[in-house]
């Protein structure tokens, strides 16, 4: 299918890349980027399930990322005034909510005529048990599980946002959607593009993909020094879309730190992607190994995509967050001459204590930071005594009683414990426990699932 | 022949979707793919994270990048939301494939000493 001529323009900036990203390249992007957009990713798999965990310990959470009215406050007056389009994901389990406080907000910065719209319909949590649907995972049927389960939501794909932007939002803010569908959305809707050919829902998937993790296009988790350099990361500066008819080019913004390259894009490409040449999404299946980049000027990379989409799948894609019990994890400290043999012996000792107060744990794990910490078991064996080692140690159990067990031994290590023991973060007050939510996911028939787009002033 | 690490000859970017790990493998010169494709194997990959992979390592092959992507299952210890592991996100896991060690000509300019020269 040939797509249509519209001579547009189209500038989307990527204004935060996960919900705890840095607020200033929104601001930025706004005052110097010449955006169309500004596009706001704040989930990664686990939001929606700790939101609700969150709120089931007290409720004074929010419903929506408690980063919302932060985030909007600096920006949106600017951006009403120039016509930038906000899109973002806050809304998390409440989108009308959060949309509600947006136009509130609005109303007291003085902004006139606003208008937010939300997109929501993902939430499953109460009906995913009647689905007759099984876990990816296991195969089990969810329905079994259904007194642990404590969220359910689909990623839906980007006929909302086009359904808000058509109803003439200035504010999308929606559930969980696929993070690329935050830039496919606009692009389907200012090239009105059909949902049904899947060659231009998987070119907005591309540039998508690309621009949802934030600086990570443009020099952000890319500096390797003396193999990758990147100038001043310190102000990395967030990546910019602009798509036209025929062209596809990511920038960042100027007079910023990082680096866009086909090095940088690259990387991203292939960022948290299973099998590249079938990465599924919500409007359609997108093939990445048809994907290539021409550096065209400096921080100025040319994308192409020939035939890189195949026809959406019949089902969605839905995480289910499951009550897993408690876990909790403490760290002791050890330096110069035996530290390693202090930290063993430590081991040694609270293996017994454990099991002389009798821990029910479901699991158990001690690390040695500075030695297996991070790769774990494929870390190389030390080829020196290393001058410093912290034992950590992380505890999973059925029943809270059980988790604070561990902070009980681990305490006490101040006076009974080995020679030269050192302690870590003993002044915070309170417990460490914290609450396991397990995510799996199912494949939801698309029939199952209804989005609403709704308005407020 | 010379021994040297990928990470002279390749860099790479991780990340996770549930308990997987998905880590890339790109060519910083795409002539040198056809080195990726005969030694980065699966073998060589499991060699590395084999201790860690509880599932299948499976490998992807993404020429027009000069690249290699592998996803490496049941590593995470169940995934951010589940695991006890004290990195939780896979986001390190890449620096692990950089330290595969490859056999290159004896007059090949690895990445650093490119960079150092060009400076």
């Amino acid at each position: 299918m040939a797509q249509k001529k519209t001579g547009k323009k189209v500038r989307m900036g990527s204004a935060a890349g996960w919900s705890r990203d840095r607020f200033e390249p929104a601001t930025d992007l706004m005052n110097r980027g010449q955006v169309d957009y500004l596009c706001f990713d704040s989930m990664s798999e686990v939001t929606m399930s700790a939101a609700q965990v969150s709120r089931m310990e007290t409720d004074r959470v929010p419903p929506y990322d408690p980063y919302l009215i932060p985030r909007m406050e600096p920006i949106l007056k600017g951006c009403k005034e120039k016509g930038i389009k906000i899109i973002t994901n806050q809304g998390w389990l409440d989108p009308e909510e959060a949309a509600q406080q947006v136009a509130a907000l609005a109303l007291k910065l003085g902004i006139k005529d606003l208008r937010v719209a939300s997109v929501s319909g993902g939430i499953l949590t109460n009906t995913i048990g009647t689905m007759n649907l099984n876990f990816i995972e296991t195969n089990r049927p969810i329905a079994d599980s259904l007194d642990t389960v404590v969220s359910a939501e689909a990623y839906l794909g980007a006929q909302g946002i086009v359904e808000a932007l058509k109803g003439g939002a200035d504010v999308v803010i929606t559930t969980r959607i696929a993070d690329a569908c935050l830039y496919l959305g606009p692009l389907a809707y200012e090239f009105d593009w059909s949902f049904d050919d899947y060659q231009l829902m998987a070119k907005g998937m591309v540039i998508g993909h690309l621009m949802e993790c934030g600086s990570q296009l443009s020099g952000g988790y890319f500096a390797d020094p003396g193999y990758k350099n990147v100038p001043d990361l310190a102000n990395v500066g967030n990546p910019i879309a602009e798509v036209t008819d025929d062209r596809v080019l990511f920038s960042k913004l100027s007079h910023s730190g990082g680096v866009v390259s086909e090095a940088t894009c690259k990387e991203q490409l292939l960022y948290e992607v299973g099998d590249p040449a079938n990465y599924i999404c919500p409007d359609c299946v997108v093939d990445f190994t048809k994907v290539s980049f021409k550096q065209i000027d400096e921080n100025l990379v040319e994308a192409f995509a020939d035939q890189a989409g195949k026809p959406r799948t019949s089902t969605l894609k839905a995480l289910v967050g499951l009550t897993e019990g408690f876990m909790t994890e403490e760290m002791v400290i050890f330096a110069g001459p035996g530290a390693l043999e202090r930290a063993k012996g430590t081991q040694d000792l609270l293996e017994q204590r454990f099991k002389k107060v009798a821990l029910k744990a479901t699991e158990i794990r001690f690390d040695y930071l500075g030695i297996n910490g991070v790769h774990r078991e494929s870390s190389p064996a030390p080829i020196h005594e290393p001058y410093e080692v912290i034992l950590r140690v992380a505890v999973k159990t059925a029943e809270r009683s059980e988790a604070e067990k561990i902070r009980r031994e681990i305490d006490p290590l101040a006076v009974n414990g080995m020679s030269a023991t050192g302690k870590w973060a003993t002044s915070a007050p309170g417990s460490r426990v914290r609450p396991v939510v397990g995510l799996s996911s199912c494949l939801v028939p698309r029939d199952l699932i209804r989005s609403t787009v709704s308005f407020f002033k | 022949m010379k021994t040297i690490p990928l990470r002279e000859v390749a860099h790479s970017r991780s990340g996770e979707k549930g308990n997987d790990s998905m880590v890339s493998v790109i060519a910083y010169d795409i002539g040198d793919y056809s080195v990726l494709l005969e030694q980065v194997t699966i073998e060589a990959v499991q060699a590395l994270y084999g201790p860690i992979t509880k599932g299948v390592i499976r490998r992807y092959e993404v020429p027009l990048i000069g690249a290699l992507n592998f996803v490496m299952t049941d590593v995470l210890e169940g995934g951010r939301s589940r695991t006890l592991a004290f990195e939780e996100s896979g986001k390190a896991l890449s620096s692990l494939m950089l330290t595969m060690p490859l056999q290159m000509p004896d007059n090949y300019v690895g990445r650093s000493d490119a960079l150092k020269r060009a400076a």
